[in-house]
């Protein structure tokens, strides 16, 4: 129990903090509120502007950017705080690319208004200076990529490891991870490009955006691949390894996730994989609710749910 | 004992704001640095269907790429009989491919070629359709600018590549049968002929996998026969050529590769 003089001295000292503090209550208000943030994603879409042909083919009538755009305009027209990721290889698959060398889908891209995206391996088939080119003439969304190195090559100023964005109260961070480019991408395409081990660059920068940037959210845009038979590192290897990443957005195995899977990292917190297949057959979207907590509770970790979004 | 209040009960009266507990508990929060967490995540897969209203301004974007793309892209170039199949350790789009790269070696390299490969990951349609195949559409199935070179191997490497072959479950193969055992390439016939490790045998790929791509590293030190023809311009080829005898694209049903029993 309290003692009466305690109480009103503690009354007193309340008190005067709602009339100093104008915003007071505003702050209890927002401290209380929910701040929802969507996620929007692709990977792979291998120059898939149109819809696959009505060819009898398993993906007849499947795909098309100015279907996913009106989509995700719809969308952002529903939800305050919108972020647009790709995961890499935009380049290569239909004539478009043999064409046009990935003008039409760097336009598509900033046509639609996409935050971020990662390099993958296709996206070096027209070679570095023609990345460079589209990029600079056509993309109004950085690329992001941590573990190369492109130092002294066509893509030297062109790239950043991670960026920052500010959506309503949130700060959310995104790097980007690419594979192992020997055997993988001709020797005469990547030039003097450095391959960085990737989980070594992933905790590297996830660490900064979560400790030094105070995100409160890291995403790792990945074309490692989902999964593989032997020990190659992939966003399961990845993610197990991984501290302070949340979400792993990845590419390169075309693989249709039913739905996001959960791994827990090395200290047993839940990192979110998901990755939608290619072509741009899936848009794939994350819901997050986020709510204020101290940070004393936070560093007792939390199993994360995800269930399926209902009632559209 | 004073009920703690929780962050995540929404509403919040004017009594419990001049409440004693929860005037402490704000100012611990502040104090403490809060941060947003999310523990709660709902996700949603959105298929995208050509019934989907497409946007204006993208289409209008898109135009004159298509336009162009539909000009170059939309002849058709030949008629497949039946529906070819990607598939491993031996499949009939695998098969076709491979004897258009066989047939046309010989053509334009004037060398009998014993062999023909591609790698499992540069066929990039998992299906040829039945019906029309229009000159777009063998741009999506080899999108590569890749050019078809040949190399002369000893049989020894040759079982190297093959074994590297098998060990990846099977590859696009013309002119050669094998199993696959224990992630080995065995009962090799090359011609009708068992392979011998001493003999000479000319082969077809894509620079690709001839400077080491895939893990093939043992082709990477063996020179290379290039006049820059391209692996797509060899389906095309093999289609016209196809065209010119009366003939459609079928199914060769063959299997090249086989795991043994």
């Amino acid at each position: 129990m309290l003692n009466r003089r305690k109480f009103l001295q503690q009354s007193v000292f309340a008190a005067g903090a709602v009339s100093v503090n104008h915003s007071f209550l505003g702050e209890i208000e927002e401290m209380s509120s929910i701040t929802k943030l969507t996620i929007l994603h692709t990977n792979d879409t291998h120059s898939r502007i149109d819809p696959f042909p009505m060819d009898g083919g398993k993906n007849q009538g499947l795909g098309g950017v100015a279907q996913r755009a009106r989509l995700i305009d719809q969308i952002r027209k529903e939800e305050k705080n919108v972020l647009l990721l790709d995961a890499g290889d935009i380049f290569q698959g239909t004539p478009y690319f043999n064409l046009y060398k990935g003008e039409p889908e760097i336009k598509a891209m900033t046509s639609m208004n996409y935050d971020a995206t990662t390099i993958g391996n296709h996206d070096f088939d027209a070679g570095l200076e023609n990345l460079a080119n589209q990029l600079t003439r056509h993309a109004t969304f950085p690329m992001l990529v941590a573990n190369y190195d492109f130092a002294k090559t066509p893509m030297e100023y062109k790239y950043e490891p991670y960026r920052t964005f500010k959506k309503g109260k949130l700060k959310i961070g995104v790097f980007g991870v690419g594979i192992e480019l020997k055997a993988l991408v001709p020797d005469n395409l990547f030039g003097v490009t450095q391959y960085l081990n990737p989980v070594q660059k992933a905790n590297e920068i996830a660490n900064k955006l979560k400790k030094d940037q105070n995100c409160d959210l890291v995403i790792c845009l990945s074309h490692l691949g989902y999964q593989y038979k032997d020990n190659k590192v992939s966003d399961e290897i990845l993610a197990k390894e991984s501290e302070n990443i949340d979400l792993v957005i990845g590419g390169h195995t075309h693989t249709f996730l039913d739905a996001p899977v959960v791994f827990k990292n090395k200290k047993g917190q839940d990192v979110i994989v998901n990755q939608v297949g290619f072509a741009g057959i899936i848009l794939g979207r994350l819901d997050f609710e986020f709510s204020k907590i101290s940070k004393k509770k936070l560093a007792n970790s939390v199993a994360i749910t995800v269930t399926k979004k209902t009632g559209e | 004992m004073k009920k703690i209040f929780t962050l995540r009960q929404p509403l919040v009266s004017m009594k419990k704001i001049f409440s004693l507990p929860f005037i402490l508990f704000l100012f611990l929060q502040i104090s403490c640095n809060p941060v947003f967490q999310s523990q709660n995540i709902q996700y949603k897969n959105y298929r995208i269907q050509k019934s989907y209203k497409p946007d204006s301004t993208l289409v209008a974007v898109m135009k004159p790429y298509a336009d162009s793309v539909n000009n170059s892209m939309n002849e058709v170039i030949g008629i497949a009989k039946e529906e070819l199949e990607k598939k491993q350790p031996s499949s009939t789009l695998g098969n076709f491919m491979t004897d258009a790269m066989l047939i046309m070696a010989k053509e334009k390299y004037g060398i009998n070629v014993d062999a023909a490969f591609i790698n499992y990951g540069g066929v990039r349609l998992t299906q040829l359709t039945a019906g029309p195949i229009t000159k777009g559409k063998i741009f999506e199935l080899m999108p590569f600018d890749n050019m078809m070179v040949i190399q002369k191997v000893t049989g020894d490497i040759l079982q190297q590549f093959l074994d590297l072959i098998a060990d990846r479950g099977g590859w696009p193969i013309a002119g050669i049968t094998m199993e696959i055992k224990d992630k080995r390439a065995v009962n090799i016939l090359i011609g009708g002929k068992p392979l011998n490790n001493s003999d000479i045998y000319f082969i077809a790929n894509s620079d690709y996998i001839a400077n080491g791509g895939d893990n093939a590293d043992m082709l990477r030190p063996i020179p290379q026969q290039s006049n820059g023809y391209l692996i797509r311009d060899a389906i095309l080829d093999y289609i016209k050529k196809l065209k010119s005898e009366g003939k459609n694209i079928s199914a060769n049903e063959e299997k090249r590769i086989a795991d043994a029993q």
